[in-house]
């Protein structure tokens, strides 16, 4: 490049130089050398000033195909204007290849996506989000969100993901929320915030075949439980018949011991539907707990004093209060998640062993420990312990007669009063079971 | 949008309260029409549970009034707002209290609903309930749309979907009529019925009266008690121009 600009430079001024001289002779022959001087010049200056405007005229023209032809400097100029055209035009059209693209892509995407900034402004969304919320394209652009999908549960989450500033919790992820102006469909929405850029994405997508078969599932666990009590309320009834017979002479010796094993099985089946008709009662309801004010000393303390009153019950029950905060929620689905935690600590450790039960509150919110010394749970059970039907120890578990149901309950209504189960164990040890609340969920009244 | 601009920066503040109480309407709204569909969905399920808990979380929508009206009067008070601005204030006034009676007309059908759960459902299941439910909470969601979007034709079109309604009811009206003199002993049924009925009707004109502030903000001319093809007619002769 240097080279030829400066031999482009060189040819210039030789040029230059070459019409000076031709003047000076003239101006010699002729004896006016200035005169000559003077129009050489001028003449060359119009030839320089004619080929600027030629210049000028092909840039604001934009006719780049068919530059004019010059040689010297102007058509370095022109090579150079030239080429940074067609490279500017070269990388246009690959961002508006690139742009295509991805609008293509984004449209065959099976998700819905909307693109906002930091005050939940709409800055873009595809087809599929589009439909569903019932957006319409460009005229909805800078509307904030959550005017226009103005679901109650949807604005909290937005509001929960935006303080939260990371809102990648698990858990906290996904709300499900009815199509606008669709109440038989349903969607859910995960909003992702990015940190550094101040903008987040909602992802949109229909769930409404999920949720047809959830509630097909919840509905047939709760009629199945519900079919399965009338039946067996038969059975156990005349079993319950022989058995108090048998302590009379009817009932021949050798059938004794399986009377009494099947009443103790029916039993056992009966806590089971209970459980299972309770569990679906608590999915049902999707949304949170209500807000009555509820005892938690007072019920702890009935609680204790069931256990002390069992046949077989670990020696030391001790009840800690540290707090007279009370919660706000269902009073019926906290009671069964109490008893379901200290029944759990009672069947687990040994009538010689202790349990601590605590009920404390701080400024994250109210906590509820339930301590024992008891057998313990290896590590790796621990994240499963919630699931239904999981069992540590199949055998053992039989024995002790549970349904396998008593964790899936606590977690799920402690799940309904926005609170957290937290376990702790160590083999052999004992087990330590906390529920935290959240500060909201807490009342000082009384 | 641009916030480059120097005398809307200047104002920017001002500019985030107008939206905040906007976004607050609008969220109000979204509560109402919630309690609208549970309630209505509670009553032809026959969930007493969920129809008392609507009844209950009145309060909510409620107190989302008192907080908007709050803020409405501090910022007539401190900002003094003209043209436009004062507009939107004072159909935000307006707006929220036909809101809050949405909220209570909710409260009604939820209550009811709840004392109906304890009766035997009638053959037809309220499917006529079902019916102009729906077609009112679709009214009242799409009231808010035009309100977010300021979209005074929508707003047009929506008030025009009244009439219907109001047929929907009178129809309503006439059957359970029909059911009581044939079979006295589902008149308190059937009363019950009239009042959710009733309710469900209020909401749709409750709905209409927000339209017509929301004609109201983006023309800035008063439509109540106007027929609303008059309303189209004038708008359209006077070209229809949105006043800044």
């Amino acid at each position: 490049m240097a080279a030829t600009k400066g031999y482009s430079i060189w040819r210039t001024l030789v040029w230059l130089g070459l019409v000076i001289v031709v003047a000076l002779i003239a101006g010699a022959i002729l004896g006016r050398v200035w005169q000559a001087m003077a129009a050489a010049l001028a003449i060359s200056l119009v030839f320089q000033l004619w080929r600027l405007h030629r210049f000028e005229h092909w840039l604001r023209r934009r006719r780049f195909e068919q530059p004019p032809d010059y040689d010297g400097l102007w058509g370095e100029v022109i090579a150079t204007v030239s080429r940074l055209y067609r490279r500017k035009q070269y990388h246009k059209q690959r961002n508006v290849r690139m742009l295509r693209e991805f609008r293509r892509l984004t449209t065959a995407m099976p998700d819905g996506a909307i693109l906002l900034n930091a005050e939940n402004e709409i800055l873009w969304f595809n087809q599929h989000a589009a439909d569903w919320l019932r957006l319409q394209r460009k005229r909805d652009y800078g509307f904030r969100i959550e005017n226009l999908l103005r679901h109650p549960d949807f604005v909290n989450y937005l509001r929960r993901v935006g303080t939260d500033g990371q809102g990648n919790q698990p858990g906290n992820q996904v709300i499900i929320v009815p199509m606008p102006g669709e109440p038989s469909r349903w969607l859910s929405a995960y909003l992702v915030r990015t940190r550094y850029v101040q903008q987040g994405l909602l992802i949109v997508r229909e769930v409404t075949r999920q949720m047809s078969l959830e509630s097909m599932r919840k509905e047939f666990v709760a009629n199945a439980s519900h079919e399965l009590r009338s039946p067996l309320t038969v059975v156990s009834g005349y079993l319950d018949a022989l058995g108090e017979e048998s302590s009379g002479s009817s009932l021949d010796e050798s059938w004794r011991a399986p009377v009494e094993e099947m009443r103790r099985q029916a039993e056992r089946m009966r806590s089971i539907i209970e459980d299972l008709l309770e569990l679906s009662q608590l999915e049902d309801h999707r949304e949170h707990a209500g807000s009555d004010i509820v005892d938690v000393g007072g019920q702890l303390s009935v609680l204790k004093k069931e256990i002390l009153g069992l046949p077989q019950h670990p020696a030391q029950v001790h009840l800690r209060l540290d707090t007279n905060a009370q919660l706000l929620g269902s009073e019926r689905e906290l009671s069964s998640a109490f008893s379901n935690l200290i029944n759990n600590a009672v069947k687990y450790t040994p009538v010689e062993g202790e349990i601590e039960i605590r009920w404390w509150a701080d400024e994250a919110g109210g906590h509820l420990s339930v301590r024992d010394t008891g057998i313990g749970i290896a590590a790796e059970h621990i994240p499963r312990l919630t699931e239904r039907f999981y069992r540590v120890d199949a055998g053992r578990a039989r024995e002790m007669g549970g349904s396998g149901l008593g964790l899936a309950i606590v977690k799920h209504a402690l799940q309904r009063h926005e609170a957290r189960l937290e376990v702790q164990s160590e083999l052999g040890r004992g087990s330590t079971f906390v529920c935290h609340f959240p500060a909201r969920r807490l009342t000082h009244a009384a | 949008m641009e916030k480059s601009d120097l005398s809307h920066h200047i104002h920017s503040r001002y500019n985030d309260e107008l939206e905040r109480v906007r976004t607050q309407v609008l969220q109000m709204g979204g509560l109402v029409e919630e309690q609208l569909k549970r309630a209505v969905q509670a009553l032809i399920e026959g969930d007493s549970r969920s129809g008392e808990e609507v009844a209950r979380n009145d309060h909510k929508v409620n107190a989302m009034e008192v907080a908007i009206d709050e803020d409405c009067s501090r910022i007539l008070a401190t900002r003094s707002p003209a043209a436009s601005d004062l507009r939107l204030i004072v159909a935000v006034i307006k707006t929220i209290t036909d809101l809050e009676r949405m909220g209570d007309e909710a409260e009604k059908i939820g209550y009811i609903g709840a004392r109906l759960a304890a009766m035997e459902q009638p053959a037809d299941r309220y499917r006529e309930i079902k019916h102009i439910g729906r077609l009112v909470a679709d009214m009242v969601h799409e009231t808010l749309d035009a309100f977010a979007r300021l979209d005074a034709d929508a707003a047009i079109a929506i008030a025009k979907k009244d009439r219907l309604i109001d047929e929907e009811y009178e129809a309503i009206q006439r059957q359970c009529i029909t059911f009581m003199m044939e079979d006295p002993r589902s008149i308190r049924r059937a009363l019950d019925v009239l009042w959710v009925t009733r309710a469900v009707e209020r909401i749709g004109d409750h709905a209409k009266n927000i339209c017509e502030y929301v004609i109201y903000m983006v023309y800035g001319k008063d439509v109540r008690h106007v027929h609303l093809e008059d309303v189209e007619k004038q708008l359209k002769l006077r070209g229809a121009r949105k006043v800044e």
